[in-house]
């Protein structure tokens, strides 16, 4: 390490670096600038879900096709959410879907009658479970399951109904989004897809048709939700 | 073989940086010294890149999905871009070159200089003085320079989205707001950053700390310390990824 | 010449029949070297004859593969407790200085009180300032390292060294990149405090003409062998080739110009 007595080149830089209080000031404001941000960016950009299913209750829904619905999707009541999905598993005796709804504590009051779809919000959106409340006095309890349900609709399907059926209707339209196989001549599996929708969907084919995707007009075969 | 020793060795290093940090006064005035200058001093580069990174990745975004006529809904893009994967990465990445580089540089200096030796024989472990600091430093700075790297990206965004392409604010905050979930999405950003700065920071240490004591094994220390790291980080991106957004 | 008491031995480093090692290659071999106390021994050698390795055999960093070492006055201990205690009482200056570059002069000085004692800070302030003015420093205390000259950052280093008053203390290449002036300075420093503080000095170095002025007894090591123990009169008279070699700084003899091909073993 060779030097001579003259001041070393060390000298001019980094000399420049704060110290004592000013070097507790520069981390106080980095610590606080980064900080402050977080908290802004936390609640600014994010859906603010900070914790939600602690102060729950589960119901369950049966479905015969999910669509795209995964676990924490969101569950809705004319577009607001009460809740998410909080599990998915198969019935290995019925082979329909169990889905386990998530709903918050403050929604309590969910009549017996209430019937869930699941929806998808726009042509790139999620898929979510949609509730329509019925009219009953009685009330969900905790762990029990809803009874009437509707099943996803598969898109390519919907447009071969309308394409090829002729604009069936509304029953058909409904009975055919059941089936999930490609897109098949409605007269086809109109009949076989109606054997199993009907368990399902027959009781709620009034209050369902009427706002189910299915029910959207003839020319715009997109499962949007009608209320967004 | 030799390959699988100095894995080894590095990993006991590891180990022993872990076991030397005691919350001492000494401890906490290295802390906040390191803490300025491989945080704060990072502020600019970090700064600047979020905001380039924000603004070409909402122009490109938005270019992409006009053929779908959805291009108001990029900030659905940004925002899970950002936080899953971009902010994170990039964040680190700039770290690695900036702070990595000098906590190298720096440990390499004190090998070079018998500071290390004079601390052993004054009978002060040298990694609970010189290393520890560093590695709390760096475990603590980068989720903070993460989130510097996001609000950058994020108000260069809203400005190329809003102002110069036209989406509408309040589609732009809506959209980005209902696809951020803050559990899935948000937390899991500032994990990933935390293990990366505490990765940068021990490789860096650990390739400066047994520098050979020359000018030229500090400079090769430098140069290793920010390629291991770049790939480490890479590399464990892509684990906690595959472990978080399964 | 401090005599021996009974509380403090005669020698304050011995050691016998030692051969150290570094990656399986012996460095030294058969070494036999007594410094008394009070002594300044000079270690002198030609570049990478071991002079360092022995440091590193007294201060516990090497440890012999055969031979015993002492070190005033009890063997080298093993257990990491008692060989802090041990370097507690060994003051190192190191020929890169080894100053914290984060910390001022002052601080660097006292950063053996502050771990090892619990001295309030007033205390340790005085202290600073007094081994400081005895390097003659004391108007330095705030400066950084990378603000000191060469000479002054190895006069803080030794500052430093001194800090805990050990009775032992040993300086690894002192003079290595200062001019004549600084070099003197150093040389004066090291004479006058082993006297004034009543310690034991082991000088390792080159620079044969400057050291053996204030030396009381010369080793030369060459070939990883000690070729030369005695007083620095004795050394002057010597007649063998190597050494005379090495202390005229001949370019050619034992030593030979050139390079032979060496067949490394690490």
């Amino acid at each position: 390490m060779a030097s001579s007595d003259s001041r070393p080149a060390g000298t001019r830089a980094a000399a420049s670096r704060p110290r004592g209080p000013g070097l507790e000031f520069a981390v106080g404001a980095f610590l606080l600038l980064s900080l402050a941000s977080l908290l802004v960016l936390a609640v600014a950009s994010t859906n603010g879900k900070f914790g939600f299913s602690r102060d729950s209750y589960d119901l369950k829904a049966r479905f015969t096709n999910l669509g795209q619905l995964r676990p924490m999707a969101p569950v809705k009541i004319g577009g607001v959410t009460i809740g998410q999905v909080s599990g998915i598993t198969l019935d290995p005796v019925k082979f329909d879907s169990i889905v386990t709804l998530a709903i918050d504590n403050r929604y309590r009051e969910i009549p017996i009658d209430t019937s869930a779809g699941i929806l998808t919000g726009g042509l790139l959106g999620e898929s979510y479970v949609g509730l329509q409340p019925g009219g009953d006095v009685e009330v969900l309890k905790p762990g029990e399951e809803l009874v009437y349900t509707q099943p996803a609709v598969d898109l390519i399907q919907m447009v071969g109904k309308y394409m090829f059926g002729g604009g069936a209707g509304g029953d058909a339209a409904a009975g055919g989004g059941a089936a999930d196989s490609g897109s098949a001549p409605p007269a086809g599996d109109a009949p076989a897809a109606g054997d199993e929708a009907a368990t399902a969907t027959v009781p709620s084919a009034s209050p369902a048709a009427a706002d189910a995707p299915a029910s959207a007009t003839p020319d715009s075969p997109s499962p949007t939700e009608p209320t967004p | 073989m030799e390959a699988i020793r100095s894995l080894g060795r590095a990993g006991l290093f590891s180990l022993s940086v872990l076991r030397a940090s005691t919350p001492t006064a000494d401890f906490f005035t290295e802390l906040l010294r390191e803490i300025y200058k491989i945080g704060a001093r990072s502020l600019p580069i970090i700064a600047v890149g979020g905001a380039f990174v924000g603004l070409s990745l909402t122009l490109l975004g938005f270019r992409a999905l006009e053929t779908y006529g959805a291009s108001n809904q990029v900030s659905v893009l940004i925002g899970l871009g950002l936080y899953r994967e971009l902010a994170p990465v990039l964040t680190a990445l700039l770290f690695v070159g900036r702070a990595g580089s000098s906590i190298a540089a720096e440990l390499g200096l004190m090998r070079a200089t018998d500071q290390i030796t004079a601390l052993g024989l004054m009978g002060i472990d040298p990694v609970a003085k010189a290393v520890a600091p560093r590695f709390w430093a760096a475990v603590l700075t980068v989720p903070l320079l993460t989130a510097i790297f996001v609000s950058f990206a994020l108000t260069a965004s809203w400005f190329e989205g809003v102002q110069v392409l036209g989406i509408e604010n309040g589609t732009f905050w809506q959209v980005l707001r209902d696809s951020v979930d803050f559990r899935d999405d948000f937390l899991p950003a500032f994990l990933k950053s935390a293990v990366f700065g505490g990765t940068a920071a021990l490789v860096a240490s650990y390739v400066g700390y047994h520098a050979e004591p020359t000018i030229e094994g500090t400079s090769i220390a430098t140069t290793r310390a920010v390629v291991n790291a770049s790939l480490l980080v890479l590399m464990f991106n892509f684990i906690l990824s595959a472990m978080l957004f399964r | 010449m401090p005599a021996a008491s009974p509380t403090s031995p005669a020698t304050a480093v011995q050691l016998e029949g030692v051969r150290l090692e570094r990656g399986g290659r012996a460095i030294l071999s058969d070494i036999d070297l007594v410094v008394p106390r009070g002594s300044i021994t000079a270690v002198l050698g030609p570049s990478g004859s071991g002079k360092s390795t022995l440091l590193a055999a007294l201060t516990g960093e090497l440890l012999p593969a055969a031979g015993t070492v002492e070190v005033l006055g009890a063997p080298l201990p093993h257990r990491r407790r008692d060989l802090l205690e041990l370097r507690k009482s060994i003051g190192v200056l190191l020929q890169g200085n080894g100053l914290l570059t984060d910390l001022t002069t002052a601080e660097n000085v006292g950063l053996p009180l502050r771990t090892h004692t619990k001295l309030p800070k007033p205390v340790i302030a005085q202290l600073v300032a007094m081994k400081l003015h005895a390097v003659g420093l004391r108007a330095a205390g705030d400066l950084y390292p990378r603000e000191l000259s060469g000479g002054m950052a190895r006069r803080v280093a030794l500052a430093r060294a001194l800090a805990l008053d050990p009775p032992l203390m040993i300086y690894d290449e002192p003079l290595t990149g200062l001019d004549p002036i600084a070099s003197g300075v150093i040389m004066s420093l090291i004479a006058r405090l082993n006297a004034s503080l009543g310690m034991t000095s082991i000088i390792v170095t080159h620079h044969v003409h400057e050291t053996l002025p204030i030396a009381d007894r010369a080793v030369v090591i060459a070939n990883g062998r000690i070729v030369f123990s005695g007083t620095p009169a004795e050394l002057d008279a010597t007649t063998d080739p190597l050494v005379l070699q090495f202390l005229r700084g001949e370019p050619d003899g034992p030593i030979a110009f050139d390079a032979v091909a060496r067949q490394e073993a690490a």
